[in-house]
Formats: structure tokens, sequence, C-alpha cells
């Protein structure tokens, strides 16, 4: 790696304000027995339909229920995704190039541990299920290390930062019961560390990836699959269940026609749009 | 081949034009006919397809690894309905 020390102080800044921001989740939160379903759950801009002549279709204890609906899969979303996320930290913590960013690991995988426990919670308590992972997460051996370490850090950080979009603006939203605002709220702010350290170690994997001199075709190729890893985190957001529990018949075609909506496709592109623009300044080919 | 399996070739088909027969065993996954961004979409094709909620981990992929598997754990019975 090149000049490390940037990297080293601010590792050191994120791990000294995440012993100072520690707090205890599991008495952190106020878990009320349950949530009055007279009001929303999801912000109703964030929901699937919004923007859509589908969202007017609809009447207001369907667009309720698919709130609550999308919160749920959203939660779950996070549960499925923080598993992947750890199984990778844990795999490459104390290990050969990882020196550097292991100490700040630790405080990683407690808070995601944490977070998983909070968003299950959240789940079970008031949906009553986790819904269940449909991504296909193989850990393959992985035949370029340098290759597979970038791809994972990029994962998790887009990842993060997509979840990040509808974080802040659940905390945000007044109309929402105070807890979902407090759970997004408390995730955002361990979020950002998250983010700007996975934003500089993604950008350092990224450049040891290129000392190992990729042509074009392998660097097209990495665009291309991060193209399509953003695409199916969009898609993943539509889940067919929910919109049968919110008495929308046939849930596929429904799905489809929203993701093919001009005015969804828009809004995909605002909820990607620090994630491009973060790929696109490291210098990662677009798709 | 079982009928009940003729969807999934469509579907299978309708991604991968260039595709031929596929082998009743031939492994999905690794010959990257469906890769793992794509697999999504494929599982809630099936799930539409068998009416019922399916879940992927790492533990149960080998059930969607083959024709033949997916016809064994998803669709037995369908044909001879
Ligand atoms: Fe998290
Ligand atoms: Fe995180």
């Amino acid at each position: 790696m090149t000049d490390d020390t940037e990297f080293r102080q601010l590792l050191e800044r994120l791990s000294a304000r995440a012993s100072s921001d520690y707090y205890n989740p599991y008495t952190t939160f106020d878990w009320p027995a349950e949530l009055p379903e007279d009001e929303p759950w999801f912000s109703p801009e964030l929901l699937s339909v919004h923007g859509t002549e589908y969202a007017e279709r609809l009447t207001p204890d369907q667009l309720r229920a698919l709130g609550r609906g999308e919160s749920i899969n959203f939660y779950s979303l996070n549960v499925h995704g923080i598993r992947e996320l750890l199984i990778e930290v844990m795999r490459r913590i104390h290990t050969p190039g990882f020196e550097i960013p292991s100490e700040f690991f630790h405080h990683f995988i407690g808070e995601e541990n944490e977070h998983m426990w909070f968003f299950a919670t959240f789940c079970l308590k008031y949906g009553g299920r986790i819904f269940p992972e449909k991504r296909l997460k193989l850990s393959v051996p992985a035949d370029d290390p340098v290759r597979e370490n970038f791809l994972v850090f990029a994962r998790i950080l887009l990842f993060e930062q997509i979840v990040d979009h509808y974080n802040v603006r659940l905390a945000a939203d007044e109309r929402l019961h105070p807890t979902i605002r407090q759970l997004n709220r408390i995730h955002h702010q361990d979020e950002s560390r998250h983010i700007a350290f996975g934003a500089r170690l993604v950008q350092l994997l990224w450049q040891r990836l290129l000392e190992t001199g990729p042509d074009e075709d392998d660097r097209r190729a990495i665009g291309r699959y991060l193209a399509g890893y953003l695409s199916a985190s969009i898609g993943s957001l539509y889940n067919p269940a929910v919109y049968r529990d919110a008495g929308i018949p046939d849930g596929l075609a429904f799905r489809k026609r929203l993701l093919d909506h001009p005015a969804r496709r828009a809004e995909h592109r605002r909820v990607l749009r620090k994630s491009t623009d973060f790929l696109r300044r490291i210098g990662v080919p677009e798709a | 081949m079982n009928d009940s399996l003729k969807p999934v070739v469509d579907w299978l088909r309708a991604r991968n034009p260039a595709l031929g027969e596929i082998p009743a065993d031939l492994d999905l996954i690794e010959n990257r006919i469906v890769d793992s961004l794509a697999f999504m979409e494929f599982i809630l094709f099936l799930e539409d397809l068998v009416g019922r909620e399916l879940s992927v981990t790492e533990l149960s992929a080998d059930q969607f690894r083959t024709l033949h598997a997916i016809e064994e754990n998803f669709l037995a019975g369908e044909g001879s309905r």
C-alpha cells in the first residue's frame, strides 16, 4: 500500500469516536409492546410505489400495510446483509494485508452484531418474522484474492450507502413513531463511521488491484459487476410477498412494472447517487 | 424432461439465448447460467411458479443447483397433476 499515514490517522479518529460514542444497544431502545397500525411505519416517499400511478390506486389502508411490509423487508435486508459482511470481515481480521484496519474491524464487528440484533428484534417483535434471504451469497474460494478483497469491501460500502439513504430520511420523518426514528438515527450514527472507513479502504484496495495490472476488459468487468450489484440491491427493496400482504394481486408482475417505471428508475438513480459518484471518483469504469 | 420443468427451462433460456439443451444435472450456478446477482430474480420466479415462499442460504443453495434438484425439491408431483 502506498503512503498509509493518512489512512492510519483516519482509523485512529474513527476508533476513538467509536469508543466515545459507544452505547449499550440492549438498554438503549424503547420497545413498545406494539406499534400503532393506523400510523405510517415507513415514509410514504420511500415506498416502492411512490411517484407512480399505482400509489394513487391503493387505499390508505393498503398504503399503510405496504409501509409496514416494506419497513420489515428493509430491516430484514439489513439482517441478511450484516450476516454477509460479518462473515467476510471475520475472515480477514488480523490476517496479512489487513494489519492496519484490524483494530477498527473490532469496532465494526461489534457494532454490526448489535445492528443485526436491533433490526432482527424489530422484525420479530412488530412484523412477526424476518423475510427470508433471496440473494445467493456463496463464499467462493477466491482465485484472485486482491480482486476478491476489493469486491467484498466495495459491496459492503455500497450496501451501507444505500441503507443510509433510507436511515437518514426515516430518522428525520416526524410522522413516524419515536422507536422507528430512534432505530434509524442510531444506525445512521454508527454507519457514518463505517462509510467514512469503507470509502477510504475501498479506494486503497482499488489502488492495490490496479497495481496488479488488470487490463481494460478486467476493469470493465468489475464496473459491470458492481453496477449489477447495485441494481440487484435496488431490486431487493421490491418484495412480491410484501405486495401480496398489502392485498396487491400478482406481486411478481407488479414488482416488474414498478422496477421498469420511469419515475422509479429516476428514484433509483437518486438512491444510488452517492455510490455511483464514489465509484466514478476512484476510477471504476461505468458499466 | 418433465413438463413441470418447462417454465424453468424457458426462463433460463430467455436469459441465456445462446444456451442449447440444459442437462438435468448441469450445475447452473457454477456454469453461470444463473449468476449470483440474477439469483434473486430466479428465486422470485420459482416462488411464483410453485406458489410458496423460498429462502436461500449458503447451506441450502444445492437445492437450486441443477434442474434435477429443482424438480425434486420444488416441483415434485406437479408434472402428474
Ligand atoms: Fe450496520
Ligand atoms: Fe455498517
